[in-house]
């Protein structure tokens, strides 16, 4: 739909930027509570353009679905620019140590991620869908029930194979 | 790995989930019936399940945040020699990369270096358009935009060297408050007089804001990176796209409805972003809002062809006018040309001289002294009115009188004070407030004024002077509120 991809593209820098806002509230570990939630942008826009133009986006649901596939593109695009630049535009892993040095979490490799999802996707798209809206849009478990049309428990249960899945396929040491 | 196997898969999965761990190995063994891959697959994500605990909780901005609020790295230049310039220091960063001071050896003088990051130049269609670009813009010579000297590719990087302008940009300025009433119409005239010189060559800058605008330490407004501004969905295919918003977006809030749609832009672009920033310079607040929901509402609206409703009074009379017809949504609606807008900003000054709300000169402290005497003897009437009420001989009239001057003399002295009061802390509100507390003000002081004749009328013949006195009380404040008010008022600068 070029209609639909125009809204895309015009939302792409608010997003951006609310990412960047959270990315920074987030390093300077700001009480959750505080800080205006992902969700809340994502709402309010959706509450505009359905009340605007009704029609122009199916539902909140497909709403939700493009703000946080935007987030992920942003996410995905920076690190293998960052990734390309570090070795001389050779194609590598980023590895985010700078994540463990800042918080002690887990070290995610997003592009890595990524293609994981991607390969989730082809036998699995609910689930792929599932991760996207959780980790790269920020859902809640009951956000994303209410986005995905299916119940909190189901969202869970999904939830718990795929991170266990691609925990795996991110460790590499995955059987066939 | 098929849809149908992963959804065998899942459910051995959950079913081993519920079990007790002590027993579940021998469910597993048990329910999948002697196919060993099936049994290997459900082991080993169980195993994971239990090892990835909080894996993937932290939403992906949290943990990718340095990855999104670093931008790329770029080795610094500082010391090093580029070409034949000689870098010197580093002066800011923007959008579009690293901009250094240098000695540029062959002329011997120092310029402006901004090293354009990968992003701007990777794409052969894109850097030939930036080049194009900047060879017009260098074309441009005024005294409010800063030149464009050559646009350098050296070892297979591009350099924009320009003029060297050092001094606060205007977003800096906004840090402190909005402009000094009195700087505000020579900054904007001097922005719109590098919009003509540059629309008049059909170079359109695209990206006008605060952090583009720097005053020289002398004074001198100039207006960086004319023509070569890259505006972050300007570029057609999407995933440089991606990568541009990410390394150009500043401010969504300036920019045209038209530049969102991608449709084309032209000098009226520029009008938009102008409207924006002269409220923002004469208030100390965008006109969409603070947070990124506001704008985008505001935003929304935009494209979808509806103009946003703006009312507040500016401390440049007539100047929200113009902000309101600049930031029209449709282009069409908007000036027809900058030389339009300078000329309706040039004429802003012949209606009123709002230095006089800042400087605090003779006139507004006329306008000052007057609202306080005002407010002075208008408190001393509902004592006045007490102390007369022994020689009223009727009851009612004696209270009526009393409680009315006591209504009246509140309203007007609250007020009074009150416009006094912003007139000392908030003078860029003063004109919008006055106007908006003078109809009850000129009501509260009519009415006092009609009450001290009423009083004169029933006390005359006991006590024939002090009747006389509130009688010329009475002429006094009409005549104040008539004549004087509204001469101190003009003079002050507060009305036209």
């Amino acid at each position: 739909m070029e209609d639909d991809r125009q809204s895309v593209d015009s939302l792409l820098p608010i997003v951006y930027q609310e990412l960047r806002r959270l990315a920074a509230s987030y390093l300077r570990r700001e009480r959750p509570g505080q800080t205006l939630q992902p969700t809340a942008l994502v709402h309010e826009a959706y509450l505009r353009l359905m009340k605007d133009k009704p029609g122009r986006w199916q539902n909140r649901a497909h709403f939700c679905a493009i703000a946080a596939h935007s987030m992920r593109q942003i996410l995905i695009e920076r690190a293998r620019a960052r990734g390309a630049q570090k070795r001389g535009g050779a194609r590598h892993r980023v590895t985010l140590d700078e994540a463990l040095v800042a918080g002690g979490e887990r070290s995610i490799d997003l592009v890595a991620l990524d293609e994981a999802l991607e390969r989730l996707a082809a036998f699995d798209p609910e689930q792929a869908r599932l991760v996207e809206l959780r980790f790269f849009g920020g859902l809640t478990v009951e956000e994303t029930a209410e986005a995905m049309d299916i119940s909190p428990a189901t969202v869970k249960r999904h939830w718990a194979v795929a991170c266990a899945w691609l925990a795996r396929e991110l460790e590499g040491g995955a059987p066939a | 790995m098929t849809p149908e196997r992963w959804r065998q898969i899942n459910e051995l999965f959950h079913a081993a989930l519920e079990r007790d761990r002590s027993t579940r190995d021998a469910f597993l063994r048990d329910a999948a019936r002697g196919d060993e891959e099936l049994l290997r697959e459900v082991r080993s994500l169980l195993a994971n399940h239990v090892k990835s605990g909080e894996f993937l909780e932290k939403p992906a901005w949290g943990v990718a945040a340095h990855l999104i609020l670093d931008d790329p790295p770029a080795g610094t230049l500082v010391g090093k020699r580029v070409g034949s310039y000689h870098v010197l220091e580093e002066v800011g960063r923007g959008g579009m990369g690293i901009v250094y001071a240098a000695e540029d050896e062959r002329l011997r003088r120092t310029v402006a270096l901004k090293a354009l990051t990968p992003e701007y130049t990777s794409d052969p269609t894109r850097r030939e358009r930036l080049i194009r670009e900047a060879r017009a813009a260098a074309a441009l010579s005024h005294p409010a935009i800063a030149t464009i000297f050559a646009l350098e590719e050296i070892a297979g990087n591009l350099y924009i060297v320009s003029e060297l302008v050092r001094g606060r940009t205007l977003r800096d300025e906004l840090r402190d408050g909005p402009l000094p009433p009195a700087q505000l119409q020579p900054v904007l005239i001097a922005i719109a007089e590098a919009l003509v010189a540059a629309h008049q060559r059909g170079i359109v800058h695209r990206d006008l804001k605060p952090e583009n605008i720097i005053r020289r330490d002398d004074g001198q407004i100039k207006v960086l990176d004319f023509g070569i501004a890259r505006s972050p969905v300007a570029a057609s295919p999407t995933a440089t796209k991606l990568t541009q918003a990410g390394a150009a977006l500043g401010t969504p809030g300036y920019m045209a409805p038209e530049q969102f749609s991608g449709t084309d832009v032209d000098g009226r672009t520029d009008q938009f972003a102008f409207g924006v920033l002269a409220w923002e310079l004469a208030t100390g607040e965008h006109p969409f809002g603070t947070d990124a929901a506001s704008i985008l509402a505001i935003m929304t609206d935009l494209m979808q062809g509806k103009t946003v409703g703006l009312s507040r009074a500016l401390p440049l009379p007539g100047l929200e006018r113009v902000v309101r017809r600049c930031v029209r949504a449709a282009a069409a609606e908007r000036y027809p040309s900058a030389e339009a807008l300078l000329a309706e900003l040039r004429a802003l000054g012949t209606v009123a001289t709002p230095a006089r709300l800042v400087a605090g000169g003779d006139s507004l402290w006329w306008w000052q002294f007057h609202q306080v005497a005002v407010a002075a003897l208008n408190a001393s009437m509902p004592v006045a009115m007490w102390t007369i009420r022994h020689w009223v001989d009727s009851k009612p009239y004696r209270s009526t009188l009393f409680l009315a001057a006591l209504t009246f003399a509140t309203v007007s002295v609250t007020l009074r004070l009150n416009l006094f009061f912003t007139s000392r802390v908030h003078p860029a509100m003063l004109i919008e407030q006055r106007t908006r507390s003078f109809p009850g003000i000129a009501f509260a002081d009519a009415g006092l004024a009609v009450l001290l004749l009423a009083a004169a009328a029933l006390i005359a013949g006991d006590h024939d002077e002090i009747a006389a006195l509130f009688l010329s009380l009475a002429i006094v404040a009409l005549a104040s509120l008539s004549l004087i008010e509204p001469a101190t008022t003009r003079a002050a600068g507060l009305k036209a």
